[in-house]
């Protein structure tokens, strides 16, 4: 058993699991305020995706200027999405609301192909060439970066969320819209913040994982992979997030390399399969008592 | 940000729409019954990139050969449909336009279409079918007898990789090689049989990498590579992504691995995107780039029809010359079964492509051809000069027989 | 007009086709089906077809989602399930087609009833994603299982054949989807007058209070899937028969949203809704086509904005039915009627 070459794999896929964590927290966000599940997640990236291509590339501007703005693009996204979509939904089963969401998805994929076209894309590169060697250990130094990158944005997060005003409000209104309301929590305003919030997490994701692996009006296929994260981690948990995310991540590079590209999928969603029969509501969610 | 569908639309509107290809047909006889030219044709969807650039040929094709006074006196008409590359809509307008018109020859835009077309083709027996498919699948004369591939099939162009990469070989040593491939009938397509071959050469495949469709971070796949260390690696089914991410990785690990792809991955796309990271990159490539260095009758005319169409639109990617290409073997098909007294029934049109035998395509590819198995097992390999933005080639003309 | 809704019988109560003028309406509606292949053209043909299979599939995904509230985003793999069945037992036996598809159906509820079990425990969006969990094995299997399904390259399958009879055509390939269709929705109408049907709306709309009226939630909502799945299957089935070759991208998880969008944009838990939400969907990508090439003269990019435009109202139609016409199509076909039937008076 090649002890390096496992490592070299591991790192690999926490790296990945790094983004996907980034991605499940915005997910989670979303859910836990409002309780929408939200498909759109991976066509929320790919736009910022786009949008850093079209700053950083089309207009040419740095990359460092490039990427707050595509961040910042994409929550706006998120906001209007929510104003304008989920908003009207308030109220209704949860199915249409996911229908609804579905729905968003087709929608920004016909416009990034509209305005951007279906080729396939590159992003200009912005993170460092060269490999970054922990150890003996190889680490591209893409996903390196990039883990960093989101690292970085998970902890301005979690400082948030525990410690600002928005933040508590926040957790409030996830706990019990009720309380909130009659503590004078803009409940409103906390649904719309959650969406921006969680869409900025997703934007940072995209232009990381698209500056990984290319970039094409089908990159919201992503999504799949997050839904098992969440799914395993339990969906309004950010803990479940972080801890699924890592570990979905690497069990699926760990999958792809000893077993082949084409078990990937299928060695994840197994995991999600098990995770449905022995702790249906994840493994950190909280178990929803239906009252009749 | 709308570049992209200026410039399309641009090349689009120069080279002419639906419209403009019917009014390019009546300029010769008008009592010769017109040969209508069918397609299926991307012009949206993923295979865009590519289908634009397939209808461009095709269109052009048909003005120039309308020029020289069509087919034996009979003016051509070139119908087409976009389909998004999705089969049903690939089926409804191959419907829609069989229907309304006799359609001897056809272009169908996938392998998806080409196969589920294949019983509905086989019982009309009326259409000669061929198109951006370079399925190995399509060579298999019983159950595709109709369909023939403008070009060497994906297996045999792993063929004439292989024999490039044998002949690389010093002193009976032959070089290493890996596979790496996408997860899709198209991506497995050429494997089993390009196995075969290396074995049957001698050559030893020393990893095989399949990777997830979609955006996908394939560092660990480079990781089994640095383990495995070919000296080449042979990419399909791709376009672009992950190809790039590939080479820049293993090159900065040292390797000095060489990397080939595929016809559909062999095009400025990667010289585009990835700059000064894409050279040396090689590709197979059947016909002949519209910047080579080479010239002869039938390319100078595809490039002076090129410039006439759309004089702005510059360098003409490969899907042009694969859209010419099957204009140009259509005509010589229905030429050779009009010339022998047939009618153009699917069977006689059959026969006279297997009969293609050292036929001089005045420049589009390097050496006369024959049909095999209802392809042109004929490709040559070129390599990236990113400083130039251009494919050079590196080897001669590989026939394969 | 009419006035009046007195009813004397349990049985005219139970009926499906209270006046006669509903009855003289669907007469001439199932004439016109039957006679409609006689005067069009292979492609008109092709889309009827194709409708046909969209309606028993849409109708099996109705009753799953829209009449017993079970998300489902696998209809694509029963369809597949289905798929593949029938081009297996064409090749490898020489069983007749009706037989293959009821083989079809019956495999595809066997797995639907595997893929309802977890719906004992996890319910709504859980549930989804577990029926989507199900979707990406099947594709698995589909893809690797090549001994079987052919692996990637698929299978081909020779017509389907009827003691002698093949067929070949879109022609004739009508005149077995779309009467099977038409069978389909009535025996989907009949169980909906049943206490099955019953048991499965209750659950719908409260299914915990169903359990308290005794209804075996375990038991229903595995019929359902299994009902459901068949339906998928038998649609699957024809699918393969129709166009004669599947492959693992036959059936993609775009599908299932496709179906799920046509149960939604028609109407749930309305079985004319499921009707109109699958010529619907089927239908606009060539009314799209047509409008393009109409404006092709005067603007010559058009055909390249087609596909993203299709996406674009694909997705605007699912948000825009959802907000502003929960009740989908056939809302608005009953606001019609309605219109017609008060006629002078106004409601």
């Amino acid at each position: 058993m090649d002890w390096l070459f496992f490592g070299e794999i591991s790192l690999a896929g926490l790296a990945m699991g790094g983004l996907y964590a980034l991605i499940s927290l915005g997910f989670v966000i979303i859910y836990k305020a409002t309780k929408v599940i939200n498909f759109a997640i991976g066509e929320i990236m790919m736009f910022a995706a786009y949008l850093f291509l079209a700053f950083a590339g089309g207009m040419e501007m740095s990359p460092w200027v490039a990427l707050p703005l595509a961040v910042l693009g994409g929550s706006v996204l998120g906001g209007v999405i929510e104003k304008v979509m989920i908003r009207p939904m308030l109220g209704e089963s949860s199915i249409s609301v996911v229908m609804v969401t579905i729905g968003v998805a087709s929608i920004l994929v016909g416009l990034v192909e509209l305005i951007w076209g279906a080729d396939p894309q590159l992003l200009p590169s912005f993170l460092p060439r060269k490999p970054v060697f922990i150890g003996e250990m190889y680490l591209a130094p893409k996903i390196a970066y990039g883990f960093l990158i989101g690292a970085g944005l998970l902890i301005v997060y979690l400082l948030y969320f525990r410690f600002s005003r928005g933040g508590v409000a926040l957790r409030a209104t996830a706990s019990d819209q009720a309380a909130a309301y009659s503590m004078g929590i803009n409940v409103r305003r906390v649904f719309n913040l959650s969406w921006v919030f969680g869409s900025l997490a997703a934007s940072l994701a995209g232009v990381l994982v698209a500056a990984t692996g290319g970039l094409s009006p089908q990159f919201g296929a992503i999504g799949l992979s997050v839904l098992v994260v969440v799914i395993v981690g339990g969906l309004d948990s950010i803990l479940g997030a972080l801890v699924a995310g890592l570990f979905i991540g690497w069990l699926e590079t760990v999958a792809g390399a000893y077993l082949g590209g084409e078990y990937r999928m299928p060695a994840t969603f197994a995991v999600l399969a098990v995770i449905l029969v022995i702790r249906p509501y994840g493994l950190f969610g909280t178990h929803e008592i239906e009252r009749v | 940000m709308f570049e992209s569908i200026l410039s399309k639309g641009r090349r689009l509107a120069g080279i002419g729409s639906i419209a403009a290809a019917l009014a390019a047909a009546p300029a010769m006889a008008q009592d010769k019954e017109p040969i209508v030219f069918g397609g299926s044709i991307p012009l949206s969807g993923v295979f865009a990139f590519a289908g634009v650039h397939l209808h461009a040929g095709l269109t052009d094709y048909t003005s120039w050969i309308n020029g020289e006074g069509g087919i034996n006196g009979h003016p051509v008409k070139y119908v087409m449909e976009d389909t998004g590359y999705e089969v049903d809509r690939s089926v409804a307008a191959f419907k829609k336009i069989t229907g309304s018109n006799t359609v001897p020859v056809y272009y169908g835009d996938s392998t998806g279409f080409m196969k589920t077309i294949a019983s509905e083709l086989n019982s009309r027996g009326t259409t000669l079918m061929s198109g951006a498919s370079f399925a190995t699948a399509l060579t298999d004369n019983e159950k595709y007898p109709y369909q023939f591939i403008p070009g060497p099939s994906y297996s045999q162009m792993f063929g004439i990789i292989l024999e490039y990469i044998s002949s690389q070989g010093e002193g009976g040593d032959k070089p290493t090689v890996a596979f790496v491939y996408s997860d899709t009938e198209f991506g497995k397509d050429p494997i089993e049989n390009g196995k075969a071959k290396a074995a049957l050469m001698g050559i030893e495949v020393v990893e095989e990498i399949v990777t997830k469709p979609g955006s996908v971070d394939v560092s660990a796949e480079v990781l089994k590579l640095r383990r495995a260390r070919p000296d080449y690696v042979v990419f399909h089914g791709y376009v672009l992504s992950p190809i790039n991410e590939f080479m820049v990785q293993m090159r900065q690990m040292g390797l000095d691995t060489q990397f080939m792809g595929t016809f559909w991955s062999s095009d400025k796309l990667i010289i585009n995107k990835m700059g000064a990271d894409s050279d040396g990159y090689m590709g197979v490539m059947p016909y002949n780039y519209y910047d080579s260095a080479e010239g002869g009758p039938m390319l100078d005319a595809l490039r002076a029809q090129a410039e006439k169409s759309d004089p702005d639109a510059g360098y003409r990617p490969t899907g042009y010359m694969q859209g010419w290409f099957n204009a140009m073997v259509w005509t010589e098909v229905i030429k050779r079964t009009m010339d022998a007294d047939k009618e153009l029934t699917a069977d006689n049109m059959a026969e006279s492509l297997a009969s293609i035998k050292d036929w001089d395509t005045g420049g589009i590819i390097g050496i006369p051809v024959s049909v095999q198995d209802m392809s042109f097992p004929v490709g040559r390999i070129w390599r990236v000069n990113a400083k130039e933005g251009r494919y050079e080639p590196v080897s001669d003309w590989i026939h394969l027989d | 007009m009419r006035i009046g809704d007195a009813k004397q019988s349990y049985e005219a109560d139970e009926a499906i086709w209270t006046s006669s003028t509903q009855k003289i309406w669907l007469a001439i509606f199932l004439l016109a089906l039957a006679v409609f292949p006689f005067f069009a053209d292979s492609y008109l043909l092709y889309m009827g077809c194709l409708v046909g299979i969209a309606v028993i599939s849409t109708t099996g995904l109705n009753i799953l989602t829209g009449f017993t509230g079970l998300i489902s985003l696998g209809q694509a793999g029963f369809m597949g399930v289905g798929g593949y069945t029938v081009a297996w037992l064409s090749l490898n036996t020489a069983l007749p087609f009706p037989v293959t598809l009821l083989l079809a159906g019956l495999l595809a509820a066997a797995v639907g009833i595997l893929v309802g079990l977890p719906s004992l425990r996890v319910k709504g969006l859980y549930l989804a994603i577990a029926t989507l969990a199900a979707s990406v094995f099947l594709h698995f299997i589909f893809a690797q299982w090549e001994s079987v399904t052919g692996g990637m390259g698929g299978l081909s399958l020779e017509p389907a054949h009827l003691f002698g009879l093949t067929l070949q055509s879109d022609f004739e390939m009508y005149f077995v989807i779309v009467p099977l269709a038409v069978l389909m929705v009535l025996a989907a109408k009949n169980v909906f007058r049943t206490r099955i049907g019953r048991a499965f709306i209750a659950i719908r709309d409260r299914d915990i209070s169903a359990e308290i009226l005794g209804i075996n939630l375990l038991r229903y909502k595995l019929m359902s899937f299994a009902l459901s799945s068949f339906y998928a299957g038998v649609a699957g089935g024809l699918f393969a028969y129709f166009y004669r070759v599947v492959t693992p991208e036959s059936f993609p998880l775009s599908m299932s949203i496709f179906y799920l969008a046509a149960v939604i944009v028609g109407g749930m838990g309305n079985l004319l809704g499921g009707i109109l939400g699958a010529a619907f969907m089927t239908l606009i990508p060539e009314v799209l086509n047509l409008l393009t090439a109409a404006l092709t003269p005067f603007y010559p990019n058009a055909p390249i904005f087609m596909s993203p435009m299709l996406e674009i109202i694909f997705g605007a139609l699912i948000v825009g039915f959802l907000i502003f016409e929960p009740h989908g199509l056939a809302e608005i076909w009953h606001r019609i009627r309605r219109f017609f039937s008060l006629w002078p008076f106004r409601n």
